[in-house]
């Protein structure tokens, strides 16, 4: 097994370095070969059935993707023209239809057609519920109630449902009643929940490079999502002791604050908010990626031994005597900052990747076994765009990356992770066609067709 | 005539009551052996629903965030960011390099549910008390390791930080505007945080199965791999063949959408996803005339870079002739996604954040008050809480070793004098406030029988 090496490797930790460390931990390395494959192995969710009403809302979309990967029988509910969120894709472009998120994220789900404004798909859902763990919408907050069809409804029909509701305001508050027209976006998301007023360039920089700024992915789509199933996940464990289900509400205009927490503490503790700071961190310098000369590479120092190794290294140590400690690194005085970050710049100019790698990697493996434990760890990599991950070494040894060769929608490449030795996430199939599980479901719950 | 529906569920998600509602992981016990925020968020997640988290940490060092800051500032002599990561958590502290500390904590994870690692792959494992040393006498535990890499592969020993792990998924190549040598990072250690959530969420499954099976297993919860799952961007590349890369402040997959700066000088952001929602925006800019246009009638071709970028120039102008206010108020009137840009301050004075939970204003018998970020996810039955805040290097010590171990007073006096176990070193972070007083904390002193 290839990626699974003795310790002959190059190693970072003194305690792998020691003498005999090899042998200690050989089980280890033994057991690690049971991880590389899911081939049939139990699912942690087998027996829970999941109903995915998601509508033009990703975050709902991947929080059903991970139950699915789980092993959960998701059901995604769509009506007979396709959910939108089927043309939200960068640029339009599609496979016959199909967008790219979407195709991404239709992994092991069974997709149907039902017609929710009608009397017989309403019943038909209802009777899906019945038999339901767990249901995700993303209407507004108070429409599937007036349809007869929400939270309030369903669970007198099946007291252990779990209602998992994704809106940007939520479903309880006044804001939540007053803003409820308005529709689920991740870029708006990432607005009012603190992250573009953090990306962007300094202040003094011109327009529109000062502006607050979009992360270039669904940054607080992926971070709602994970709430929203693990929130779920926690339910349904409830549930599954209790017998008791109940409601969980996500509110995506909170996606970014509450993933990571800091905007809160920080307007409270300050009382006031941060500016844009470039590439710059607000917690550490440098901590960052700098531009050498074939491509980006990082360079993080956490802690001081790593600042004053990674000195040695970009002969810079002259510096060493003004930046010593992390509080001279870190101050709110900007052009301070910028300093000691523009000499960083310079020096790493003259360096390729390779040349810097190799003496950090070299350094770090050398300071791990030295009896000083002053030596730092000036770890480094280099910045890859997904073009060069897909073709990495190490995630192919991992198969994190699965290439489907779909009948309808041709060869292309998802991305899957969750690795676990007996209930790993796994990708069964990928599949999009609309209302392609129609006979299978509704033979399966005993749904009605026709008028 | 039925309860109007936003006042059942006002009732149902009552924060006032959250605190005497069940708790979904009551029983649930976690070791938690990690540090600095990936892991540690982890285990956060199951405390905040009811999971008795026992955070082990060095003696005299504790974790290194302990004492970390943003722009050199602190509060009540500790970093007030560390709450939102360790909040409701039992701190102990063992040194694992002595036997009897790698002894203390096998028997700890024997009584344990879950444990929770974040070193690199394989250090636990020549400490002793890795998954395959653990599961001997405990082998219905689920064991988690967390990585920058992974514990398998050629890159699997390479330690790494949230920014290397942004940097080695292609994350970071996407953030920016196109033609500029500037790539933002997503800052606030986004790339340690989402990745931890989603291991807290791998642990919730490997509990179902538990649950089921009587079963454990070992975790690898591989940071950079997450980061990567959440890019629709390697099906992009698999496609076309093509680098989607940076594309500034517009979302690609939504046409109009950008960021935009209004009359008032403040920014909104604005995204249409569906030809409905692009309806609605039209008939709020008075432009129902873009409607019939074959260019921007339908998604995908509203989609296209020239069709989309011509839009944005219409939304550009049109919001710069109003009001940040009265945007919002159009929006919320004809339904579209158009929100304001918030900061810090904002964020935290928010009301509707206030009323809902997800600023919690939380008052600690140690810190006294600490606004602190709510959960991702409101449970109406079985509520996330804050229990306390932090608390010092080695404060629940005697509670721990007491109650769970059952050791004398003797035993651990023992222990303390060999340097087996320990507690803060006079540092920010690691020591109690100066006002607070120590010697009359009972928890602190535990002599047995008080509840915590």
């Amino acid at each position: 097994m290839k990626g699974v090496k003795n310790i002959k490797e190059r190693t970072y930790s003194r305690y792998l370095q020691k003498k005999g460390a090899g042998k200690r931990i050989s089980e280890w390395s033994q057991f690690l070969t049971e991880m590389t494959s899911a081939e049939g192995k139990p699912e942690a969710l087998e027996n829970a059935v999941v109903l995915d009403l998601s509508y033009a809302n990703f975050a709902g979309i991947m929080a059903a993707s991970f139950l699915a990967e789980a092993g959960a029988e998701v059901i995604k509910v769509e009506p007979p023209e396709g959910d939108p969120s089927r043309v939200m894709s960068p640029f339009g472009v599609n496979l016959k239809g199909v967008g790219i998120p979407y195709l991404t994220e239709s992994r092991n789900k069974r997709h149907i057609t039902l017609q929710l404004n009608e009397e017989r798909d309403r019943e038909n859902l209802k009777k899906m519920a019945v038999k339901a763990d767990v249901l995700i919408e993303t209407f507004a907050p108070g429409e599937m109630d007036s349809l007869g069809i929400g939270y309030r409804q369903l669970s007198e029909l099946n007291p252990s449902l779990v209602y998992v509701a994704i809106t940007p305001y939520g479903h309880f508050t006044s804001k939540a009643k007053k803003f409820s027209k308005i529709p689920w976006a991740d870029l708006t998301s990432q607005a009012e929940s603190g992250l573009a007023a953090l990306i962007g360039d300094l202040p003094d920089t011109p327009e529109p490079f000062n502006w607050p700024t979009r992360a270039g992915f669904y940054a607080a789509g992926y971070a709602t999502a994970v709430g929203a199933a693990g929130g779920a996940l926690v339910a349904l464990f409830h549930q599954r002791i209790t017998g008791e289900g109940q409601m969980v509400d996500i509110a995506s205009a909170d996606a970014y604050a509450s993933c990571v927490g800091f905007p809160s503490t920080i307007g409270y503790v300050w009382k006031k908010p941060r500016p844009r700071y470039g590439t710059l961190d607000y917690g550490l310098c440098p901590y960052g990626f700098f531009k050498c000369q074939d491509g980006f590479i990082a360079i993080a120092c956490f802690r001081d031994q790593d600042f004053r190794a990674a000195l040695k290294i970009l002969r810079l140590w002259k510096l060493e005597e003004d930046w010593r400690s992390l509080l001279d690194r870190i101050t709110d005085d900007i052009d301070k900052v910028k300093e000691l970050n523009r000499k960083i710049e310079e020096a790493v100019a003259q360096y390729t990747y390779k040349e810097i790698f190799e003496k950090f990697s070299a350094y770090s493996v050398k300071a791990a076994r030295s009896k000083w434990r002053g030596g730092g760890l000036p770890v480094t990599t280099k910045m890859l765009t997904p073009k060069e991950v897909l073709e990495s070494e190490h995630w192919r040894v991992r198969h994190t990356f699965h290439t489907i060769n779909h009948p309808t929608f041709g060869i292309f490449t998802v991305p899957v992770t969750g690795k676990m030795s007996k209930t790993p996430m796994r990708i069964k199939w990928v599949s999009a066609n609309v209302g392609e599980d129609n006979e299978y479901i509704f033979k399966k719950y005993g749904l009605k067709t026709g008028a | 005539m039925p309860e109007d529906y936003f006042s059942f569920t006002q009732r149902m998600f009552d924060a006032r009551k959250a605190q005497e509602k069940p708790e979904a992981l009551k029983g649930i016990r976690v070791l938690d052996l990690s540090h600095m925020i990936f892991g540690p968020i982890a285990a956060k997640f199951l405390a905040q629903f009811g999971a008795e988290v026992i955070k082990v940490e060095v003696p005299y060092q504790g974790d290194h965030w302990r004492g970390a800051t943003y722009w050199g500032k602190y509060w009540k002599h500790s970093n007030p960011l560390w709450n939102f990561i360790n909040h409701s958590k039992y701190f102990v502290a063992i040194d694992v390099k002595k036997p009897k500390g790698k002894e203390l904590i096998l028997k700890l994870a024997e009584k344990s549910d879950v444990v929770i690692e974040n070193f690199t792959s394989g250090t636990v494992e020549a400490w002793g008390i890795g998954y395959t040393q653990v599961r001997k006498k405990n082998p219905g535990v689920i064991y988690a390791g967390l990585s920058t890499f992974g514990q398998y592969g050629p890159f699997r020993f390479f330690p790494g930080w949230d920014l290397l792990a942004q940097g080695a998924s292609g994350m970071l190549s996407l953030t920016g505007h196109p033609e500029t040598d500037r790539f933002f990072k997503i800052p606030d250690f986004y790339g340690d945080f989402l990745p931890g959530f989603f291991a807290g969420m791998m642990i919730m499954m490997a509990l179902h199965h538990r649950l089921k099976t009587g079963e454990g297993q070992y975790l690898d919860a591989c940071q950079a791999e997450i980061l990567m799952r959440g890019l629709f961007h390697f099906t992009y590349q698999s496609v076309t063949k093509d680098e989607l890369g940076r594309t500034g402040n517009m979302d690609p997959a939504a046409a109009p959408s950008g960021i935009f700066k209004t009359r008032d000088q403040k920014f909104i952001a604005l995204a249409i996803a569906t030809d409905k929602q692009f309806e609605h925006l039209c008939e709020a800019m008075d432009r129902t005339d873009l409607l019939d246009d074959e260019r921007f009638k339908k998604a995908f071709t509203r989609l296209k870079k020239e069709n989309a970028t011509h839009l944005q120039k219409i939304v550009n102008v049109w919001v710069r002739s109003k009001d940040e206010k009265e945007l919002v108020e159009t929006a919320k009137q004809y339904g579209f996604p158009l929100s304001p840009v918030m900061d810090d301050l904002q964020i935290c004075q928010d009301e509707w954040r206030r009323d809902r939970g997800s600023v919690l204003l939380h008052d600690d018998e140690m810190y006294k008050k600490l606004a602190l970020a709510g959960p991702l996810a409101m449970l109406s039955k079985t509520p996330a809480r804050i229990k306390w805040l932090t608390r010092p290097l080695g404060y629940h010590n005697r509670y721990i070793f007491k109650k769970l171990l059952k050791l004398s007073e003797k035993e651990i006096k023992a222990l303390e004098k060999e340097g087996v176990v320990g507690y803060w070193d006079y540092r920010v972070g690691q020591r109690p406030p100066v006002y607070y007083d120590m010697g009359k904390d009972r928890i602190f002193n535990y002599e047995g029988s008080e509840e915590h």
